[in-house]
């Protein structure tokens, strides 16, 4: 058994140092060093190596992500609060992740390959799974799942390729977004039959 | 005849990338197909390989847009128009040679310009819209400008990925570009 902060000081220890080198460089040596363990029990905790350390430090950043945005649609009291909290902590989160901003200003192939295509339609399934729950509170279920693709194209598409005058990380810029493009597309019945109900 | 040698040579370019890929596709290849010498290619294109795939890029993507406006020129109104404008991109990225071949050799180079390096589409994208945009009669407190990089954002996230569209189908992508591109942008016409 691996103690559980053991392997938490590990991962926090790969993070800043894929934040301050990337990922080709960072070395099972800078971890350990970082982590203040010996290599031989980073090994231990991950015995598959970089491969394995990168791959939970990945999950392990997806699930945080995921609950700081879940916690927000949790908290929202009305569909235009839940989506333009969601989407400010979302692009929060990524544009304002050290690791995250190494990676994608200096080694983005690393992460240009989820944003379109195979792992691209793959990103849009998991978000849509995530959030469509959440907006079922507000939403019938064919249109919740519309909504959360939504956002996340939405997301996505303003945070790859910043448009002037939209800054998703901001409140009231988000809250702009999702009362200009997102609400008057998801009134009901807006086309009823019309929408794809899958 | 200046302007014929230098399309030839980026023919002869766009299909040496379209067999090899980007990174494989060298000078003398390129001369090769045009059936020209390497120093003319230098003579068109001084910046060299470089200079020759950015050329390339923009020339098909001048082209791309060429078809995109004759595949839409019929289409009634704003909403026709985009609804054209999807299915024609879907289609064609499906069917364009370099894009797939690309896809398979080096997906990140192509992805790269798609997304990261996608302030280029986006700009071409807007300007194509400006004029519609123009044109239509917009929502309060929604500009030119801010629907069209909501606008060209969103032609792209689809031409990436349709999620859980059907973009072969045209009823789905009418009701996709009622809701999703234009509910907040054009001022829903008056049903009688």
């Amino acid at each position: 058994m691996v103690a559980q902060g053991l392997e938490e000081r590990i991962i926090e220890a790969a993070l800043c140092c894929i934040s301050r080198w990337g990922l080709a460089k960072t070395t099972l040596d800078d971890v350990a060093r970082q982590a203040r363990c010996s290599r031989a029990t980073v090994y231990r905790v991950f015995p598959g190596g970089k491969d394995a350390l990168v791959q939970s430090v990945a999950r392990r950043e997806v699930a945080r992500v995921a609950g700081a945005v879940t916690d927000r649609f949790s908290a929202a009291g009305t569909l235009e609060d839940l989506l333009s909290a969601g989407l400010a902590e979302a692009a929060r989160q990524l544009l304002q992740h050290p690791a995250l901003a190494f990676v994608v200003a200096h080694e983005s192939d690393a992460v240009v390959p989820w944003l379109a295509f195979e792992r691209g339609e793959e990103l849009l399934a998991f978000v849509t799974t995530l959030a469509a729950p959440h907006l079922e509170r507000f939403l019938a279920p064919a249109d919740a799942r519309r909504a959360a693709e939504w956002a996340a194209r939405v997301l996505l598409a303003f945070c790859v390729c910043p448009a002037r005058g939209v800054d998703l990380t901001d409140d009231v810029s988000a809250r702009r977004v999702v009362t200009t493009f997102l609400l008057p597309g998801l009134v009901p019945g807006l086309l009823p039959g019309l929408v794809p109900d899958r | 005849m200046a302007g014929d040698l230098r399309e030839l040579i980026l023919e002869g370019a766009y299909d040496c990338i379209a067999r090899h890929g980007m990174a494989k596709t060298t000078v003398e290849d390129v001369a090769r197909q045009a059936q020209v010498s390497r120093a003319t290619v230098y003579r068109y294109f001084p910046g060299g390989k470089d200079q020759l795939l950015r050329d390339t890029v923009t020339w098909e993507a001048a082209r791309f847009f060429g078809q995109l406006a004759a595949a839409t020129a019929g289409a009634a109104d704003f909403a026709s128009l985009l609804e054209e404008a999807l299915l024609f991109a879907h289609r064609a990225v499906g069917e364009h040679a370099v894009l797939q071949k690309m896809l398979q050799s080096e997906p990140a180079t192509l992805l790269s310009r798609l997304t990261i390096g996608g302030d280029r589409l986006v700009r071409l994208i807007k300007v194509w819209l400006a004029p519609h945009l123009a044109a239509a009669q917009l929502c309060p407190g929604v500009t030119v400008d801010g629907a069209g990089d909501y606008l060209a954002r969103m032609m792209l996230s689809f031409i990436g990925a349709q999620g859980q569209w059907d973009l072969d189908d045209r009823s789905q992508v009418a009701a996709l570009v009622r809701t999703e591109f234009l509910a907040g942008i054009v001022l829903r016409e008056q049903t009688p």
